[in-house]
């Protein structure tokens, strides 16, 4: 067992990872304590003494905010503490049902009996699995034909024009960056040296984004399908699904259709052919939303501590304990299945105004029905709001962050932009994590693109000195700005921040971090960040 | 092993594959600054006061970036210096207002840096004042300064690779880290040997020769 699998053990078992269970794990495992330290910091996951009481973890982020209000405010930072119990914590991937915390680990939503003044302890409400419900990108329509685009393949034995056929449907990576998923397949099948592993990229952790939890919770065979699919196309040794440890109920979901795919000889000592093993093991995160970052993942599954690497070298040719690895994203591998099912064409045809193919949308914020919807590329932004029932209470949108935290927030006059990634990146935004979020009228967006520049603050691994000081430096002069204390000149030293961030950060945490504060300078009327300009008058 | 031919600067350099940038341009007498790297020991990119542009959307470090056939690097555009100047605001934001190696030695890196790159005044709040980072005299033999700790990993790298007496480590996260002993034990209580390479690979005021200082106080005092 890994010494990250042994401490999330202990934790699990004791509720904390003492300096005590270090000693001995240290002696045991031959390594020094140094390193165990790094570790137990490092992750979330882990504490070095046990919560005296069960603890609520409540999110602290945007979407939570928004739909929380003031009494969230109050009971994050001031009523909860008194409790001894709350923690605030990052995003927890469910903000369709905002406000989220998890209780005891398992997921719940919060309400708030908002009386003004004092707020009480919220009621929690349980949150259970979602009712079975067809989705766009699944081919099959009952279980029994559940890897059957695997089977037709396999059977077919033409690796070649597999490759080709992800290559010609364009299909591009859906965890955030957008790189083809044919070249990826192509450059892994074709490494010099054996692929080590396909990884899935189950950590989703950006604010607004679950996308990934629907599909892990509902679609779980397309993830292994994918995954099989993708194995064989490169000759991979082994899977691996890097699952953040918060979805614990999808991890059911998927240990299940682990055991359904084994007990049908579809993953074993055959899956690939005869003779041709694979199986899959899921790796559950110790924390953190840098574990996305696909090589900080990697330092992960080696039992160090989660800080990405300098690239290149990229993981197709330097992955997995230094060997080529397959990395894609859960809806990635899911939509290949598609795609190898009905052919590049079909894909094609899926798409409207200029877009290809499916794409599922988490949209949250102020809609009445916050969901994932499975849309065609290139669905306005405006149809998306329509299907998810309109802005909540007939409110006017005010904006929307098309793409996760770190997307640029557009004005409402802009909803008429096709969600697709050419269309939005000439907008100056991106699709980025297919996390939608809509703001109504009213709402101080500095406030909440605030919010999303503190997640990356506090999400910051702190490998590289202008993530790791200079994300600190900005919340802290937009604080003062808020508090009415603005430094002199402070916009222009916020966009040059930005642009040292942007060019000189390690990973694409640190390189977005502040692009939304300077996206709202650029693209919104100046009373939205009046307060941040202060500064200059009393000079 | 195949060679590779770039321009730095404009001068055309030959160098074996995987030549780092920062080693090309070394030896082609080009001097880009650095904190975290340190010749004797593997790079890690973390400091970013070695990037440089290569055409690319971001800057690359040049201290791990491998030389490619054809590359044009440029090590010192205006760009570039804008960028080092705000990386060396953001590292001195956060120093304390006396770094005990240059009060002692006289060799403080990143005092010399902020010298050279004309650094007056830094826009960022001072993070030594609002939180500071603590200290610890616990060792007999070094002083242990944890504000002015800019995360090089230079003693890391020094105890656990150089010297192999695996002590020390990064602890927590994000702008919490700080550098930590055994399970983030005071070093003099740790299984630290003293053996002083970390203070003599650090090229700030963090880890300092305790005698050294005392020296140098005296002297100062003389004076
Ligand atoms: C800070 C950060 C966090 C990320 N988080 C995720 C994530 O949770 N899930 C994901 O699939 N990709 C995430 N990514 C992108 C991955 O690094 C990688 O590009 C992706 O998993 C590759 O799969 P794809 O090509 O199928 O998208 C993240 C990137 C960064 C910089
Ligand atoms: S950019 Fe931020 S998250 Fe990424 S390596 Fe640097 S400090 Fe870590």
């Amino acid at each position: 067992m890994s010494l990250l699998a042994q401490m999330v053990a202990l934790q699990e078992a004791h509720g904390a990872v003492t300096d005590a269970d270090l000693r001995t794990l240290s002696r045991e495992a031959g390594v020094p304590l140094h390193r165990l330290q790094g570790l137990r910091s490092f992750y979330p996951q882990f504490s070095s003494a046990p919560a005296r009481v069960p603890t609520i973890a409540v999110c602290r982020d945007v979407v939570c905010r928004m739909r929380g209000g003031s009494a969230l405010d109050r009971y994050l930072e001031g009523d909860g503490a008194r409790d001894g119990n709350m923690v605030p914590v990052s995003c927890l991937g469910r903000c369709d049902r905002a406000p989220a915390a998890l209780i005891d680990e398992r997921p719940h939503q919060l309400r708030f009996e908002d009386a003004g003044g004092d707020t009480g302890s919220p009621q929690a409400e349980p949150l259970l699995p979602a009712a079975v419900r067809p989705w766009g990108i699944d081919p099959y329509t009952e279980a029994k034909s559940h890897y059957g685009t695997l089977r037709e393949w396999l059977a077919r034995g033409d690796v070649d024009a597999l490759i080709d056929t992800l290559k010609e449907s364009g299909l591009k990576g859906m965890g955030g960056a957008g790189f083809p998923a044919g070249v990826k397949w192509e450059a892994c099948r074709k490494a010099e040296h054996p692929v080590r592993a396909v990884v899935c990229n189950a950590d989703e952790s950006e604010p607004g984004t679950f996308k990934d939890r629907t599909i892990l919770a509902e679609l779980p065979h397309l993830v292994i399908e994918g995954m099989l699919l993708a194995a064989w196309a490169c000759n991979a040794r082994e899977g691996i699904i890097y699952l953040r440890h918060e979805y614990e109920p999808e991890r059911h979901a998927l240990e299940q259709a682990l055991q359904d795919a084994r007990a049908r000889g579809t993953l074993g000592a055959n899956a690939l052919g005869p003779g041709r093993a694979f199986d899959i093991r899921v790796f559950v995160s110790p924390g953190g939303y840098i574990l996305g970052e696909e090589t900080a993942l990697l330092e992960a599954l080696e039992d160090r501590r989660g800080e990405p690497r300098n690239k290149p070298p990229f993981p197709v040719t330097h992955g997995l304990e230094g060997q080529p690895t397959l990395l894609n994203n859960v809806e990635t591998l899911a939509a290949s299945v598609s795609i190898l099912h009905h052919g590049a064409d079909w894909w094609h045809r899926q798409g409207r105004n200029g877009g290809s193919g499916l794409k599922l949308l988490a949209v949250s914020g102020d809609v009445e029905q916050p969901d994932v919807y499975c849309v065609p590329m290139g669905t306005t932004a405006r149809e998306l709001l329509e299907a998810a029932g309109g802005m909540r209470d007939g409110a006017q949108p005010l904006a929307f962050f098309p793409g996760g935290a770190s997307t640029n927030p557009l004005p409402a006059a802009a909803l008429d932009t096709p969600m697709d990634w050419e269309a939005l990146r000439e907008e100056g935004s991106a699709l980025g994590s297919g996390a939608v979020t809509f703001v109504a009228e009213g709402r101080n967006l500095l406030e909440l693109v605030l919010a999303q520049v503190r997640f990356f603050r506090n999400e910051s691994c702190g490998k590289c000195v202008p993530c790791r000081v200079g994300s600190h430096k900005a919340v802290e002069m937009v604080e003062a700005a808020l508090a009415g204390a603005p430094e002199a000149g402070l916009p222009e030293t916020l966009r040059r921040l930005d642009g040292t961030l942007a060019r000189t950060s390690i990973c694409g945490l640190g390189q977005v971090a502040l692009a939304p504060l300077v996206a709202l300078m650029d693209r919104f009327p100046r009373e939205t960040w009046q307060v941040l300009a202060g500064g200059e008058e009393t000079r | 092993m195949t060679d590779v031919t770039l321009r730095i600067d404009g001068m055309s350099v030959t160098v074996p594959a995987g030549t780092t940038i920062w080693d090309a341009a070394r030896d082609a007498g080009i001097d880009i600054p650095v904190l975290c790297h340190d010749p004797r020991m593997a790079p890690v990119g973390v400091c970013r006061l070695c990037a440089v542009d290569v055409g690319g959307r971001t800057l690359a470090a040049a201290c791990v970036r491998a030389c490619e056939e054809g590359m044009e690097v440029r090590t010192s555009t205006e760009q570039v210096q804008q960028d080092r100047r705000t990386l060396l605001d953001l590292l001195l934001s956060d120093y304390p207002d006396v770094s005990r190696r240059e009060r002692s030695t006289g060799d403080d890196a990143l005092l010399a840096q902020a010298r050279k790159h004309g650094i007056s005044n830094i826009p960022y709040p001072d993070g030594s004042r609002a939180s500071p980072r603590g200290e610890d005299h616990s060792s007999q033999v070094i002083t242990v300064d944890h504000q002015a700790c800019i995360l090089c990993d230079r003693c890391i790298r020094g105890c656990n690779e150089l010297q192999h007496n695996d002590v020390l480590t990064r602890s927590g996260k994000g702008y919490r880290t700080r550098i930590a002993f055994d399970l983030d034990t005071p070093m003099g209580e740790s299984t630290c040997v003293a053996c002083g390479e970390c203070a003599a690979v650090c090229p700030t005021g963090a880890l300092t020769n305790r005698a050294l200082d005392g020296i140098a106080l005296v002297s100062e005092e003389e004076t």
